[in-house]
């Protein structure tokens, strides 16, 4: 009932009442908006007659060539001539158009052009707007015009004219601001990493008791020399460079998350066999729950998810000491970052519940 | 008199039958553009129907098959006099993209049906569709139903 009474208030009112009479459609209903690619346009004193539109035409009978009749002082002109009937504006004829000024113009995409470059290369180089001071020594540095832009108070390398001749990255004052980036080899490159993460954790584990028996107010520190990775790396790939930027990129300023598996603590439950999310810890009646580091994205799900506190992680901190004879990784660990090992005591006071 | 009052009728309700024979679709959907709040095709007095029976308009999409020749004369049939036929897109028209060489369509339309407006564009616009359904079919069903009296 209300509503009714609702609804004749409101037809009752003037407002409604214009509304009503003066409803109209916009408009921009009418107007092709710019970018809308219509019918093509021919400009036919530019047409050579190679005949590329008709080919490229998926309607058959959209383009024909046509030729002007021959008069004695000149040739008949040739020229394409769109059936708006068949012609279905995808602007391909625009597109594959080979004279310049086009012949057929036909929306606004056939006017880009790509831009390429005759070099091969191997390596990019990419500059770190986060770590880039814009002291624009590379700017300087760079013996090609327009391959280093500075746009925006942003430093920029254009791939497509730089020459990779590496200036750029001796100049820089910041490590890490500018980059290598090597395009070739990337499945050895991912095994380096590999191998480099997992040597890592493994000194880490080593060095287990002593973390363990960590006092709250001491850091843990240890160096690794860099020779032995350095020299396993090279039997993976022999590129040096390659391998020595590899290693820098994966150790340098790097945390590292690394978990821990208290095997004592599992009580079978398998919460964390589905979580994982890439299948790293199985499940067999003969050995339990086992986890495969190898396969272990450090991703600490099964941390949270476990809840006899049988998976842990702790993040360690890695910088490296680069070098040329004797480099080494530096490894720090604060205490606070470290799992709870201890058990609960059993008579915690429990908030009690109302 | 009675004749002036047939010519506002039915200029100011077309009633509208949409039958696709054999095309891609893409026409389709701009003519359901067209019921949407943005156009809003009612508000000129053109209602859809699915049944020919009950339109004065034929809207045919498409390029005619194999299995449409027979039913496309029928569904002209069975529309009642006075009935405009509006072919839309480039497919009534030419068969478009599907004509090709060893192909089974059979376009143009106008081959089996009269064909009383065309839209070109692969799909047209529905601003186009609108507008050629509003400049050529009110005064060509007027017309058609007085020659018929």
């Amino acid at each position: 009932m209300s509503s009714v009474i609702w609804y004749l208030y409101e037809f009752a009112q003037k407002s409604w009442a214009e509304k009503f009479t003066g409803a109209k459609s916009e408009h921009d209903i009418v107007e092709k908006p710019d970018r809308f690619r219509d019918f093509p346009v021919v400009l036919k004193e530019y047409c050579i007659g190679c005949g590329a539109c008709t080919a490229a035409c998926p309607s058959p009978t959209a383009i024909k060539l046509v030729r002007d009749k021959d008069t004695s002082e000149k040739v008949g002109r040739v020229y394409p001539v769109i059936n708006n009937r068949a012609c279905i504006r995808c602007g391909f004829c625009a597109e594959v158009c080979p004279t310049d000024p086009k012949t057929i113009e036909c929306g606004e995409n056939h006017l880009i052009r790509e831009e390429f470059t005759i070099l091969p290369v191997e390596k990019h180089y990419v500059i770190d707007d986060y770590l880039c001071i814009r002291c624009k020594k590379c700017l300087k540095a760079c013996c090609v015009e327009g391959a280093i832009k500075e746009e925006d108070n942003r430093i920029s390398i254009d791939p497509s004219n730089c020459i990779s001749c590496g200036d750029c990255l001796e100049s820089c004052p910041v490590k890490g601001a500018l980059k290598r980036i090597h395009m070739p080899h990337l499945d050895e490159q991912k095994e380096i990493i590999n191998m480099v993460v997992s040597r890592l954790e493994k000194a880490l584990e080593d060095k287990e008791e002593e973390i363990r028996n960590l006092p709250r107010d001491k850091l843990f520190k240890m160096e690794l020399p860099l020779k032995p990775i350095m020299d396993d790396s090279l039997k993976i790939l022999s590129d040096e460079e390659l391998v020595q930027d590899i290693i820098e990129r994966v150790t340098d300023r790097m945390k590292l998350r690394i978990i821990t598996w208290d095997e004592s603590k599992c009580t079978q439950c398998r919460l964390c066999v589905k979580e994982c999310p890439l299948g790293s810890i199985t499940y067999s009646p003969d050995s339990g729950v086992k986890r495969d580091p190898d396969k272990c994205l450090r991703c600490s799900t099964c941390y949270q998810t476990c809840p006899f506190g049988v998976a842990g992680y702790f993040v360690a901190k890695f910088l490296l000491d680069d070098q040329k004879d004797d480099g080494k990784i530096m490894i720090t660990l604060k205490p606070s970052l470290l799992p709870i090992t201890e058990p609960i005591p059993e008579n915690l006071p429990l908030q009690e519940s109302k | 008199m009675l004749n002036t009052l047939k010519d506002i009728v039915r200029k100011s309700s077309i009633h509208v039958c949409l039958v696709n024979t054999g095309g891609c679709n893409g026409c389709d959907i701009e003519v359901v553009a067209l019921l949407s709040p943005r156009y809003d095709l009612e508000q000129y007095g053109i209602y859809v129907h699915n049944n020919p029976r009950e339109a004065d308009v034929i809207l045919v999409t498409g390029a005619v098959t194999d299995q449409w020749l027979e039913n496309l004369r029928r569904i002209y049939t069975k529309a009642p006099e006075p009935k405009v036929v509006v072919a839309i897109g480039n497919c009534p028209l030419t068969g478009d993209v599907f004509n090709q060489e060893g192909g089974s369509v059979y376009a143009p339309v106008s081959d089996f049906i009269p064909v009383d407006a065309e839209i070109s564009g692969c799909p047209p616009r529905p601003s186009e569709i609108l507008e050629a359904i509003l400049s050529v079919v009110p005064g060509a069903i007027a017309l058609k139903g007085r020659q018929n009296k």
